[in-house]
């Protein structure tokens, strides 16, 4: 069976589960004892082990099976949550990572056998042995060590001195010791799935010490059609066997109380029999108790009905067949409800292309007739858009969830406390959008705690709280998201800025004299500038703040900051909603049409040429207490205006960030829906055009860019 | 149905007029040969590029062979033509000529290439030269033609 097709699933599932046992991990970090927390990380690592192990991921799964077994420790109170310990933890979910990592590009996970992480996890659990005498029990894995093949019974189990301590400390405290055998049925083709599905309802009850063939064998299907374990419960044998057989494709289980083996002696006897009642498993255990030869015993008993077989299946490894290649799409989870609309919205769709169709046929034609189809037509392309617009969005959540973790280990990097808020987690962007914008964020987070933060006794001495806050806020904004970055620390030095730059020659010193202290600030977004006096592993090789820039200009957005020196500074993202398709303005230039995106205008004026003020020889005009310059669109787009100079201009009022414009036009079109084409090569150099769309002719129409323009 | 033998050591040609010169572009590259059609002005770009035209649904630029090769004006008549080229990596681009002939299935054995005179604006444009009934026709690098020049 190829588990190529599940591949992805495994990636996106793998993801979530990393990405929740991070924020676990932090969230225990603050609250050790927190069983809530304890126990979710434990679930958590366990699917993962579980569904790596299915993948035939070997080196994901032995990792993810050391971890969870130091949770399971955590989980019975046997060690504690310590500072260590987060550290190798973390330094695990990394590696983690990069096996996924290496799945996601070729399939394959690696040849990384993290081995120091290994050693590192049994060593938290072996110093817990020293440290806990009472232990109850031991990782399961140790086992593995002692176990031969070939035996049936859970009497066959060979039990090592440490297994045999655990299991006579189990007995003093007054618990059961069960042994089980389970069969599963010849027909089942995933035994290693089934397998585990016992052993997860079995620790439910109790913990399972020792099992044969070894926990590791039985995972990776190297089993015949039963294995055998021992499980120290509290509850009766007849429970854990139930639990077990409930189970589909298991053929049948059995079980009993067994007593405790003399030391060194290596096979079971069976002393206390608490069969009765029990099902007709149970029975049939009495009868054969400790007989070796004895195979597999196969019962009609509990017919569970056999499951389809599970999707997954471990014999081929994914990476013999696609080495090499990346192995995933990038893919946008749906809200079913958000498909349901949408199909709706194409059943409607079609409906009013018959009805159409019908009107145009009618006998008599009538124009009343086929524009009132038009006008649903409308409602209902528009409504499509929407929605479709709606399935591509997710929320940024998926990116900024690992910053929490990244300022946790840029604090100990920098040797700097600093606590990052976060809020507006939830707000949507186009999933393109979301892909690309964690660099960035990311570049701006680690600039904020790099740069912007002072150190501890700075602060003291400026009569901050120690403690440095950075805040990641995301919201909303008619048709734009914006995202702010912003820090509590010393803000921008304009003046360091100023002379760094002089120094190196971006600017001479009589431009600098004239430039306003935004604009200065302006300057850290050009390439390899770095005010930062000493290059750290975090920031200041001034590789930042372009890339950020570029990257998010690439995206439509604008990037800007606003700093009071000793005070913070914030940077904001904007970011455009959807970059496919857009709102927009149409307008007419010289008899030329244009598009301009409607998220960028805020009014539309009419201004008499008398309005027209000079100011710095630039053409201004006051408009509610505010002094905007105008922008003669004719001029930029060099061609002729169709206006006679003394009639009244048409402004359409733009805005970027606080800054405002006009932009003169000869006639106003009207509010379209516009998809987005690029240029192309050639023609895409051109600054004041971002695109160009086809309009309901055919007829291709510019887009301007009025972030250019101001 | 000799018509639609591959000769694998001919290769066809689009030969297209331009005033009273023949140009040759391999058929191979050409995506679509389509009418003069309104083109959208770009502005503030170099005076060879026309505009953009919308091909089904894709928005792509056009430029003017004449310009190019430094001839002067296009003068659109009723058999002016876009061609369009389909580049290994610039994409696809139109470029307007005056008139498109014929298909041309030349010999590679025919084929003379020719060393070109650096001072001329073309340069490099025309790698060889073909017969063509009773004259000859230039065969056009196009990736090279294509190539923007500062």
């Amino acid at each position: 069976m190829d588990v190529g097709q599940y591949i992805e699933i495994f990636i996106n599932e793998t993801k979530e589960h990393l990405q929740s046992l991070n924020t676990q991990i932090l969230e225990l970090e603050q609250d050790p004892e927190n069983m809530d927390t304890i126990n979710e990380i434990f679930r958590a690592a366990h699917t993962l082990k579980g569904m790596a192990g299915t993948m035939g991921y070997k080196k994901m799964q032995t990792l993810t099976h050391d971890t969870e077994n130091v949770f399971s420790e955590v989980r019975n109170g046997h060690i504690k949550v310590t500072a260590s310990m987060i550290d190798v933890l973390f330094q695990c979910l990394d590696a983690l990572e990069e096996y996924l990592a290496n799945i996601q590009n070729s399939g394959d996970e690696g040849e990384n056998d993290n081995e120091h992480l290994i050693r590192a996890l049994n060593d938290i659990l072996e110093n817990k042995s020293e440290d806990a005498g009472e232990a109850s029990q031991t990782p399961a894995d140790a086992a593995g060590e002692e176990a031969s093949v070939g035996e049936k019974k859970w009497g066959e189990i060979p039990l090592a001195e440490s297994e045999l301590h655990v299991m006579r400390e189990a007995v003093k405290q007054g618990k059961n010791l069960v042994g089980i055998t389970v069969h599963v049925q010849e027909s089942c083709i995933l035994k290693a799935a089934r397998a585990f599905l016992v052993f997860k309802s079995l620790e439910e009850l109790g913990e399972i010490i020792v099992s044969n063939p070894p926990v590791q064998d039985i995972e990776d299907e190297k089993f015949e059609f039963d294995f055998s374990l021992i499980l120290v419960t509290e509850a009766e044998a007849e429970e854990a066997v139930k639990a077990a057989a409930g189970v589909s494709e298991i053929e049948s289980v059995q079980g009993e109380i067994i007593s405790l083996p003399e030391a060194g002696d290596r096979t079971e006897e069976a002393t206390e029999d608490l069969a009765e009642g029990c099902g007709e498993e149970q029975k049939q255990a009495e009868e054969e108790p400790a007989v070796q030869e004895v195979r597999t015993e196969k019962e009609a008993a509990p017919a569970m009905p056999a499951a389809p077989a599970a999707p997954a299946a471990k014999e081929n490894k994914p990476a013999e067949t696609k080495k090499g290649k990346p192995v995933v799409n990038r893919t946008v989870r749906v809200d079913i409800e958000k498909l349901d609309v949408l199909m709706n919205l194409v059943s409607e769709l079609i409906i009013a292309k018959n009805s159409l169709v019908s009107a145009t046929n009618a006998e008599e034609a009538s124009i009343t007739a086929v524009n009132e189809q038009i006008e649903y037509l409308e409602s209902v392309t528009t409504n499509l858009h929407e929605s479709v617009m709606k399935v591509r969005m997710v929320p940024i959540e998926s990116v900024v969830n690992k910053f929490p973790r990244m300022i946790r280990d840029l604090q100990k990097q920098l040797g700097k406390k600093m606590e990052l808020y976060m809020s507006g987690e939830e707000t949507e962007l186009d999933r393109t959008v979301v892909d690309e914008i964690g660099d960035p964020l990311m570049h701006l987070l680690r600039n904020s705690a790099d740069h912007g933060l002072e150190s501890a006794e700075v602060r003291r001495e400026r009569g901050k709280s120690e403690v440095g806050s950075i805040f990641l806020n995301a919201f909303q904004e008619g048709n734009n998201v914006v995202i702010e970055v912003s820090d509590d620390g010393n803000g921008i030095d304009v003046d360091a800025v100023r002379a760094k730059a002089i120094d190196r020659g971006t600017i001479t010193e009589e431009q600098a004299s004239m430039m306003s202290e935004k604009e200065i600030i302006d300057l850290l977004f050009l390439p390899s500038f770095s005010t930062a006096k000493v290059v750290s592993d975090v920031s200041g090789r001034g590789v930042g703040l372009d890339v950020v820039r570029s990257k998010i200009q690439s995206l439509s957005g604008e990037v800007e900051v606003k700093s009071r020196l000793g005070e913070g500074s914030t940077w904001t993202i904007r970011l455009p909603l959807t970059l496919a398709i857009i709102q927009a303005l149409m307008v007419e230039v010289g008899g030329e049409k244009y598009a301009i995106s409607l998220g960028a205008i805020q009014t539309i004026e009419d201004i008499s040429p008398d309005d027209i003020k000079l100011v710095e020889s630039k053409e201004v005009i006051h408009l509610r207490g505010s002094v905007i310059p105008l922008v003669r669109l004719n001029e930029v787009l060099d061609i002729a205006s169709t206006r006679a100079p003394e009639d009244n201009l048409v402004a359409v009022i733009v805005k970027k960030g606080d800054k405002l414009a006009g932009l003169i036009i000869d006639n106003l079109m009207g509010q379209q829906e516009i998809v987005i084409k690029s240029l192309g090569k050639y023609v895409n150099k051109n600054k004041e055009i971002s695109g160009a769309t086809i309009l309901g002719d055919g007829e291709v129409a510019l887009i301007l860019d009025t972030n250019a323009l101001l | 149905m000799d018509g639609l033998k591959v000769y694998a050591d001919s290769t066809q040609f689009i030969v297209i007029a331009m005033g009273d010169e023949y140009f040759g572009i391999d058929i191979n590259l050409i995506d679509n040969i389509v009418k003069m059609q309104h083109i959208t002005r770009v502005p503030n770009v170099a005076p060879y590029i026309k505009g953009v035209i919308n091909l089904r649904g894709e928005v792509l630029p056009v430029m003017s062979l004449r310009l190019k090769m430094g001839l002067e004006e296009d003068v659109f008549s009723k058999s002016t033509r876009i061609i369009i080229i389909r580049l290994e990596h610039q994409g696809m681009v139109g470029f307007i000529v005056d008139e498109v002939k014929e298909v041309l299935t030349l010999e590679n054995a025919a084929i003379e290439k020719v060393g070109y005179d650096s001072k001329e604006v073309r340069e490099g444009f025309v790698y060889a030269v073909g017969n063509y009934g009773e004259s000859l026709v230039s065969l056009l690098d196009m990736n090279t033609v294509a190539l923007e020049k500062e």
